[in-house]
């Protein structure tokens, strides 16, 4: 007999819960635990686990329709099994009676009839009820009020680029209003900036279709996803992985606009977060490790947000989002720089120990970006997610609201990202801060991350 | 509130007297002025009227002036728009606004058509005094709230005074009103006390009174639910939370403008009345709002408490459950104000 998928209870006084997408089509096989559909409760939205493994059947529930708690939703058919017509919903003990595959909407009948008793009850369903507003706004454009939406306008502010308050994460009125006032605030930015004018970027370039590049390295066990930082790309983590253990699973992501990956025009964080949580998706088959360097760190802490149940472990270098001050000034000089001697200076700034910065590794830097379509597509990414030189998205609630267990490090000459906006982690989060060491701890001192990140997965 | 903001002709003195005495007033008052005001309803004479509103006017202007008429809403409101079509201004009371039922002909055919139907040649200045809303233990057919009925009608005018002042000087605008108005009268609301101007003034139709200020949620409330809501409001503010609260006084025709210039201000709304939720009065406001310049200026989504979708109980509790009550009304606009809906 298949195995049923209920709506779960998720809250106390959940009485349906609003199906939002399958993970999974009909006839495709799925793993016990995976993600097999999103539901939206007044109060939340969260992944729902496959209860069993094998092929997904008779789904009877389709994206927008409410179910009452307890109703089947669909079937899952063991391998082997063969698939029947649709099983009546399972009163207890009762046989499975044919019906016919109806699709939505959920026959309303059977939410009386279904019983707790029922045999398959998925146990793994009663998850903490995780909000998801990087999602929501993700899948559907940023949530706001219509007077947060009109002084976004008048301000020339970025909607996308802002988190809002309100619930679902709607933004509001006080949200906009926090972005005018530190825009107009003075510059918080470092001193002595040697190239402090606007770089007036160039816009000739043209967004290019295809999925994002993802490199893998083969290994035993649960995989580490890899997601680089802003103006960098996948192979800047060659220094980690030679410290990593050998047999350790390695998935790269290069991000939009970065590495080998096509270059796309990105509104703000949001969409950014969507681009990487559309092909994590893509590329997800179970639960994964999931480290991330700076602008990759806020991504992965959103991509913690939006997919908890598929993170087994979160690790940020440096993660951007937990505070406004950046020093811009080095993210557009890199992004601008045509040659490996305007953009020597600005490596520089990112490692406690300049010397270490040559002339050829700046030059294999340059090389990594001598594309000037790849370099205006990154200047005004730059411009989009740090407009005047200030990080306008805030990953601090993300952070809290992860449940994954989480390590911190950042290098205590952080000259990018101050390291004081480690101090934004809540109490679980393991903070590690690395003396003598700057914005790019994994190149500067690979052997010291590595076994923390080491210890931290296998704990 | 200031009752003075709305007085055209009154005089300085005010003095105390409760809502039935100051509907009272207002009558004797268009008694004496003008010859053409007559009273008509079921046991407003010897009686004293269904809530002793009209008292001992059949004594002071006579039976001719104070008539009572037969146990029929349909005879008695044909009887009066028949009478304010050939010159009479009557004012007409029913017992109790759910028997407003069985003369719908008459208002809503007749009174509300006729002008419009005889070119404009004809007028039809009857006023309807209508007892209306729940909280008397009066059960299912004494105690509905019908004021989004009537004010789904053109050619009528709907108000509802919320406070003894308003009450007077409503009801003596609704004579000089050429049109049939129909004023509810909660009847909650008829021992409560307030200062009320001596002599003739009048209260105008189709204009709100802002009577609390405030700059976090806007609430618009009429009848008794404007004590609750300013209670509610109080309660609040103790909290830091200013709740501004709009009287709306008339529900046709309604005024827009002071609803919508303080929805710019507050970016929140909440509609409180105690009539069914669904298809009432709040949900002309919210739409109102929605399609008006104040759009783009609201900072949460419109909020609407109004009666519940059943006939009011006549168990106590739960006909106090089924309109709104001042915590509900605080409970809603504090999560207004904070952003939480």
């Amino acid at each position: 007999m298949p195995t049923e998928v209920i709506m779960p209870k998720v809250d106390m006084d959940m009485a349906s819960g609003k199906l939002a997408v399958w993970h999974v089509a009909e006839g495709e096989t799925v793993k016990k635990g995976a993600a097999l559909f999103d539901i939206e409760t007044d109060k939340a939205a969260m992944e729902v686990e496959a209860p069993a493994s094998g092929t997904l059947h008779h789904i009877l529930a389709a994206p927008g329709v409410s179910v009452p708690v307890g109703s089947p939703v669909a079937y899952i058919y063991a391998e082997g099994e063969a698939v029947g017509p649709a099983p009546a919903a399972a009163a207890p003990a009762a046989a499975p009676a044919p019906a016919p595959a109806a699709v939505a909407p959920v026959a309303e009948a059977r939410s009386e009839a279904v019983a707790s008793t029922s045999a398959t009850k998925p146990e793994a369903v009663a998850a903490p009820v995780v909000s998801a507003p990087v999602m929501a706004e993700a899948a559907n454009g940023p949530r706001a009020t219509p007077v947060a939406r009109r002084l976004a306008r008048e301000d020339g502010i970025l909607l996308a680029a802002l988190s809002g308050t309100g619930p679902n994460g709607r933004i509001q009125r006080h949200d906009v209003e926090a972005e005018i006032a530190r825009r107009k605030a003075p510059a918080v930015a470092p001193a002595a900036q040697p190239a402090p004018s606007a770089p007036a970027y160039a816009l000739d370039w043209t967004p290019q279709a295809g999925d994002l590049h993802v490199t893998t390295r083969k290994g035993n066990g649960v995989p580490l996803v890899l997601v680089h930082g802003f103006a960098a790309d996948s192979a800047g983590w060659m220094a980690l992985e030679r410290a990593l253990p050998r047999d350790l699973p390695l998935v790269r992501i290069d991000l939009p606009s970065h590495g080998r990956s096509p270059l796309r025009r990105i509104g703000g964080f949001a969409e950014l977060a969507k681009a990487l949580v559309q092909t994590f998706d893509r590329i997800a088959e179970g639960p994964v490790h999931l480290l991330g360097h700076s602008l990759g760190g806020a991504l992965s802490l959103a991509l913690a947000d939006i997919r908890p149940r598929q993170i087994k472990t979160l690790s940020l270098i440096a993660p951007a989002g937990l505070g406004p001050e950046i020093d811009g000034a080095a993210l557009n000089g890199i992004a601008r720089a045509s040659t490996a001697d305007s953009l020597a200076p600005w490596l520089k700034r990112l490692t406690a120990r300049p010397d270490g910065i040559s002339h050829d590794f700046a030059k294999a830097a340059m090389l990594a970006r001598i594309d000037p379509a790849l370099r205006a597509a990154q200047q005004e990414l730059a411009e989009v997610l740090f407009p005047d030189g200030v990080q306008a998205f805030d990953l601090t609630a993300a952070l809290e609201r992860v449940t994954a267990p989480t390590l911190m490090v950042w290098g205590r000459d952080d000259r990018i990202l101050p390291w004081k906006q480690a101090l934004a982690a809540p109490g679980g989060v393991a903070l590690h801060l690395m003396r003598g060491v700057g914005h790019v701890p994994h190149m500067e001192d690979p052997d010291a991350v590595a076994a923390l990140i080491g210890r931290h997965i296998r704990a | 509130m200031n009752a003075q903001t709305h007085i055209k002709e009154a005089g300085s003195k005010t003095r105390e007297m409760s809502y039935a005495e100051a509907i009272r007033d207002a009558m004797a008052i268009a008694l004496e002025r003008d010859p053409t005001v007559v009273l008509m309803g079921e046991d407003i004479g010897t009686y004293g009227g269904a809530f002793q509103v009209t008292g001992d006017l059949v004594d002071r202007f006579g039976k001719d002036r104070v008539m009572d008429t037969p146990i029929s809403e349909l005879g008695g409101a044909g009887v009066a728009v028949g009478a304010a079509l050939t010159g009479l201004k009557p004012i007409y009371e029913f017992q109790f606004s759910d028997f407003a039922a069985l003369a719908m002909e008459q208002i809503v055919n007749q009174a509300a058509k006729l002008r419009y139907m005889l070119g404009g040649e004809a007028a039809v200045p009857v006023v309807f005094r209508m007892p209306s809303g729940s909280g008397t233990g009066a059960a299912a057919q004494h105690s509905q709230s019908f004021e989004a009925w009537f004010g789904h009608v053109p050619g009528l005018k709907v108000v509802q005074p919320s406070t003894p002042a308003e009450a007077k000087g409503m009801l003596l605008a609704a004579l000089e009103d050429p049109d049939p108005v129909i004023v509810f009268e909660h009847k909650l609301l008829y021992k409560m006390k307030g200062e009320v101007p001596e002599g003739y003034y009048t209260t105008p139709i189709g204009k709100a009174a802002v009577v609390r200020v405030g700059k976090d949620v806007t609430i618009v409330a009429s009848a008794i639910m404007v004590h609750r809501a300013l209670e509610a409001a109080s309660k609040l503010a103790a909290e830091g939370i200013e709740a501004e609260v709009i009287d709306l006084r008339t529900v046709r025709p309604l005024d827009r403008e002071t609803i919508i210039a303080s929805v710019k201000k507050t970016g929140k709304l909440l509609c409180v009345y105690e009539g069914v939720r669904t298809l009432g009065v709040g949900a002309e406001i919210s739409a109102l709002v929605a399609e008006s310049e104040a759009f783009d200026y609201l900072d949460a989504p419109i909020q609407r408490l109004g009666g519940a979708e059943a006939p009011i109980p006549y168990n106590p509790d739960l006909e106090r459950a089924a309109v709104p009550q001042s915590p509900d009304i605080e409970s809603v606009a504090r999560k207004l104000a904070k952003g939480e809906v």
